[in-house]
């Protein structure tokens, strides 16, 4: 039942993201120089919903399934790093360019064929990786709710209401007439 | 008849009420990433990266799989999040049959560099080989880390976010845009 619910939930997510844009290469780099803010706001607006609605749904009892990822710092860091150099090189996500073949895009398969050499890569380095740059300063499992001592729902709310007031104050497309 | 024509074009032109894409499309994707929190789990897309890669390798090379203690990690690929990402194919597939609008380009070429097709293919497979490294790196890619890990309040995901955003402008400021 829940390999179900992965495909709904599947089928939904690629139909979002092609009808943003944020499957189009040329799209994300237009939002990493920030010519064009559309795909941000949207993850942001994500974000906000998804955060304040799950805390919500578990304030109301139910059983959700948090799964919180450990917080390695030099890991983390560096895998970012790297993430956000091949995000501008190639304008794909792993999860956009599955999107990408869905509706069409032909460089998106080279995208998907270095990711999967890039995953089997690192499979064969995971052994050096790990004792270098996941066990040191791995803080395990921590929320910054926790971090700062505070209710989880309450620091959901206030990152609701941020995240949603900068969407809402920002230009679509910074330097033209402002018109969403 | 002129006026009314005027009057007709007037609200495409300027309908500061109506709701952007981004804004509707964004709730719907956050009611749906909380519902997933709900059912299964948190959405995730680079974990069946490496998981892919253990079933074939389970199938071809059983004894170099068994011994590969990042895919023994990894686990089986019959799990909620692969058939994500069978979703996300389909999804992309029926977003696009069922619009109006003109179908994308089969490829799009985003560098100044990429002046030959060829090389937007070279840009498109690098570009995926460091997402999926440094995804695995980090331990999730936009959707694990940014979306689900920051709608959980993950520290780890605030400092994923940072660097990736961080690196990806930097990055895109120093390859020239297409002119």
């Amino acid at each position: 039942m829940t390999l179900l619910y992965g495909l709904l939930v599947g089928v939904a997510m690629g139909a979002f993201i092609q009808r943003v844009g944020a499957s189009s290469p040329a799209v994300i780099l237009r939002n990493l120089r920030l010519k064009d803010l559309s795909v941000i706001k949207f993850m942001a607006t994500t974000i906000a919903i998804s955060s304040i609605l799950s805390y919500v749904l578990q304030a109301g009892g139910a059983a959700m399934h948090f799964d919180i990822k450990p917080t390695y710092v030099l890991g983390v860091a560096l895998g970012g790093a790297i993430f956000g150099v091949g995000f501008a090189l190639g304008g794909y996500c792993p999860g956009t360019c599955v999107v990408g073949i869905g509706e069409g895009r032909k460089d998106a398969w080279a995208a998907i064929a270095g990711g999967v050499l890039g995953a089997f890569v690192f499979t064969l380095v995971w052994p050096i990786v790990e004792p270098l740059l996941i066990k040191p300063l791995n803080f395990g499992k921590i929320t910054i709710a926790e971090l700062l001592g505070a209710n989880p729902l309450m620091v959901a709310a206030v990152l609701a209401v941020v995240f949603l007031t900068v969407v809402t104050l920002l230009p679509t497309r910074p330097g033209r007439t402002p018109t969403t | 008849m002129a006026s009314s024509a005027v009057a007709s074009h007037a609200p495409a032109v300027s309908s500061p009420r109506r709701i952007p894409p981004w804004a509707s499309l964004g709730v719907l994707f956050g009611v749906t990433s909380a519902l997933s929190v709900l059912a299964f789990g948190p959405i995730g897309v680079s974990g069946t990266y490496p998981r892919a890669v253990g079933a074939v390798a389970r199938a071809v090379a059983p004894d170099w799989a068994a011994g590969a203690p990042y895919l023994v990690k990894m686990g089986s690929v019959v799990t909620p999040e692969s058939l994500l990402v069978v979703g996300l194919l389909l999804g992309g597939f029926l977003a696009r049959r069922l619009s109006r609008s003109a179908p994308p380009p089969a490829v799009e070429i985003v560098h100044a560099a990429e002046h030959r097709t060829g090389t937007r293919y070279l840009t498109a497979f690098a570009g995926g080989f460091l997402i999926l490294f440094g995804a695995r790196l980090a331990g999730g890619c936009t959707s694990g880390h940014i979306i689900s890990g920051i709608s959980q309040l993950a520290a780890s995901s605030f400092i994923f976010a940072a660097a990736v955003f961080g690196a990806g402008m930097l990055t895109a400021k120093l390859l020239r845009a297409r002119a």
